[in-house]
């Protein structure tokens, strides 16, 4: 009989903590769909008429203010060109280089970051939550967004330029015991990544203008790479689920 | 017992290299910060109805989390964090009692100076102890005890800082049962945080 009547309490109390602990961790990252985003573009090109690619500069704002490119941010997007297979070999300028006399692509980057922490929000619903006594934890969002504006220029060894522009953002929501650094850098890398693929489709879609020879020489065995973006689809993240996990493959 | 832990942390950062690579410690959204203060329980009798003159050592575990980047761009460029905070008071005077509370936890971080960090802080929440059936300013154990105060972190590493800090602290029963006169004391405090 008295296990009856503590049962339901006790049950209740910790099914009640469970909902709560678990709602209070989540969070979770959207990505806003580009309006402008092209479907994704492959091609198939002669591997002897690519060139290498020289990455010249890399320029980046932060609301208006210029900081100095993270090194990981450079890695992010020589990682995304090189995955295209479009260029030779890619170079970092300040690093080894092409030599002087071969064709090249040199390309320069600019980002504009765009980021809205929302802290006037967050130090308010931080007051409700904490005279809440934390009840109200679970049930009140935080919100962090982010915005990158990239506009790339590529100049081809005989000196035309084109140019290129792509826009990407998204948002973090998270509840109070769900906040980490992890959560923003995610959505940081997320937003970059998905601004850098829509500028290199564009580049995709151009890329006899990147290459030598858009015919091969006769009588030779003609080797070819298959060109593309590896697109990442813009869409909202599982609750406290790693991105690495989720990435589409 | 309680004390010896703090020394031996207190120094072990003390006694941790200072990394010189990162200028500043970057304290982001979402990092967390748990600290231990220790201070001692000043009393203002700020009446002539207020005749207690309570004091003691307290003890102040804290949790708390970034929610915000640095805001501004001025000297009040800063961030807030929010926690909770236990508070343990053993009362010296006028009788060895004990209190004990918990407390949700604001504080507003100015960021402009790198490693010197100065706050300001509120913090207010259930309070229990068996000093007030003893005392004429309080009559029921169950109280809320409510602190303002303001402090200074020195980070010694980008994870570990120095506090400290003055606080005013009130503690009274909110009307649930009479007298209410209250009990206020200055709370000056040290202790460490570490950042993760």
């Amino acid at each position: 009989m008295m296990g009856k009547i503590f049962s339901r309490p006790l049950i209740g109390s910790v099914l009640a903590m469970i909902l709560g602990l678990g709602t209070g961790c989540s969070h979770w990252i959207e990505l806003a769909v580009p309006t402008d985003a092209a479907p994704p573009t492959s091609a198939t090109v002669a591997t002897d008429a690519r060139v290498p690619l020289l990455l010249e500069t890399i320029r980046v704002t932060h609301n208006g203010s210029s900081i100095a490119p993270p090194t990981i941010l450079e890695r992010q997007v020589l990682g995304v060109i090189e995955a295209t297979h479009l260029f030779s070999q890619h170079y970092q300028s300040g690093y080894s280089q092409p030599t002087a006399d071969q064709a090249r692509v040199t390309m320069r980057l600019s980002i504009d970051n765009l980021v809205e922490p929302h802290a006037g929000q967050a130090a308010w619903r931080g007051f409700v939550i904490g005279a809440s006594m934390f009840t109200l934890a679970p049930f009140i969002s935080l919100n962090y967004d982010y915005g990158a504006e990239m506009s790339l220029e590529m100049e081809r060894w005989d000196g035309q330029i084109k140019q290129y522009t792509a826009t990407s953002n998204g948002s973090a929501h998270y509840n109070l015991f769900g906040a980490s650094p992890d959560v923003i850098e995610q959505l940081k890398g997320q937003v970059t990544e998905a601004c850098l693929s829509s500028l290199l489709n564009q580049v995709i879609q151009d890329s006899i203008f990147y290459l030598t020879s858009s015919e091969q020489p006769r009588g030779n065995p003609i080797r070819t790479v298959s060109v593309g973006v590896r697109h990442s689809s813009p869409r909202a993240i599982p609750m406290s689920q790693p991105i690495a996990d989720s990435s589409p493959r | 017992m309680l004390v010896y832990i703090f020394l031996i942390t207190l120094m072990a950062a003390l006694t941790s290299p200072i990394y010189a690579a990162e200028p500043t410690p970057k304290i982001t959204v979402g990092t967390q910060e748990v600290g231990l203060s220790v201070g001692y329980l000043l009393p203002h009798r700020l009446t002539q109805d207020h005749t207690t003159k309570q004091e003691g050592i307290v003890f102040m575990p804290s949790w708390m989390m970034t929610l915000s980047d640095p805001i501004g761009n001025s000297w009040y460029r800063g961030q807030v964090s929010l926690g909770a905070e236990m508070v343990y008071i053993q009362f010296q005077e006028p009788f060895v009692t004990h209190g004990v509370g918990f407390t949700p936890k604001i504080k507003y971080t100015f960021a402009a100076l790198d490693r010197i960090r100065p706050y300001a802080e509120f913090a207010g929440g259930p309070f229990w102890t068996d000093l007030t059936g003893k005392i004429p300013e309080e009559s029921g154990q169950f109280n809320f005890v409510l602190s303002a105060g303001f402090g200074v972190s020195y980070f010694l590493t980008d994870q570990a800082a120095l506090n400290i800090g003055y606080r005013f602290q009130h503690i009274s029963n909110g009307g649930t049962q009479y007298p209410n006169i209250g009990l206020n004391a200055s709370l000056p405090y040290g202790g460490f945080s570490f950042f993760y």
